[in-house]
Order: structure tokens, then sequence, then C-alpha cells
């Protein structure tokens, strides 16, 4: 019983690793202010200039 | 993020800028980046407002000059794919 009341949150965890958060093509990205290796960036530093690749990943030191 | 590194001369052809993201400090991304020879900015999203914003793990989004989302790829990047996107965004008028 308990697993079967457990599934529906067992298979949405697994799917998080991957999942946008309602982003879909088309949409504007939204806009952000961060600090990085290279100073504060802000994605509206590149509109109108340059196209940006934003790569999320796990963690430093690791594959990918 | 090595393969960014690898074909970042592409994607400065293109007029990308390639950003990465994790929620690693600064200092260790300084590291990182010295280890691997990054020339490209790392952020640090470490209080997740970022992921929070995009999405959770290891996900790219390819944003337009104008601000506008033309790629969700979720998992490893795959540059040949994000790369002939941003050519067809480079040849509209």
């Amino acid at each position: 019983m308990n697993t079967l009341i457990l599934l529906p949150v067992l298979i949405t965890l697994a799917l998080l690793p991957t999942q946008a958060i309602g982003l879909v093509i088309g949409e504007k990205a939204p806009s952000f202010e961060a600090s990085s290796t290279q100073g504060m960036v802000r994605l509206s530093d590149f509109q109108g200039k340059k196209h940006v690749i934003l790569a999320f990943y796990i963690k430093d030191f690791t594959p990918g | 993020m090595r393969a960014f590194q690898d074909d970042l001369l592409k994607f400065e052809s293109l007029n990308a800028q390639v950003l990465g993201v994790s929620a690693d400090d600064l200092e260790t991304h300084k590291r990182f980046s010295a280890e691997l020879g990054l020339q490209f900015p790392l952020i640090s999203d470490s209080d997740r407002k970022l992921a929070g914003l995009y999405g959770q793990g290891r996900i790219s989004f390819l944003i337009d000059k104008e601000g506008v989302i033309r790629l969700i790829q979720p998992g490893f990047p795959k540059n040949e794919e994000i790369l002939a996107e941003i050519q067809k965004l480079e040849k509209k008028p």
C-alpha cells in the first residue's frame, strides 16, 4: 500500500534531474544577474549583441 | 564544460556567448576553470536562484539575441545541435 502511494512521488523525483521549470521554446528567457568567474553577468548585457548558451551542470570537477 | 571550451572558437565565430552554471562557489569555479583552461565565465548559483528560474540538474538553453529561448537541451550538452541552431539564427535577416 505504501509503495503505491509513494510511486507518483518517486517517478516525479526520478524525472526532476533534467526538468525545465515550465520554460518553452519561443518564450522570453527569464532575466538574471549573477556573479561569475569573470565578474557580474546579466542576461540583458547580451541582448541585441550575442546569443547565449546557458549550460547548467551538476558540479565542478565532474565530467560534462 | 571541457567540450564547450574545445568548441569555443566555433561559438564565438557565430556571436554566441557560453555561460556555465552550477551551485559551486566562485573559488571552486576558479580552480576548475584554471584546471581545464576555461575561457568563458562560470556562474556561481550557490543560492540556486538561476536553477529555480530555469530548471534543475543538467540542462542547456540557447537564448537568442532578442532574449528568446531557441533550444532546450536536457542532459549532456550536444554542441553540434546547438551550433546548427545558432547557424540558423545567424542566417536570419
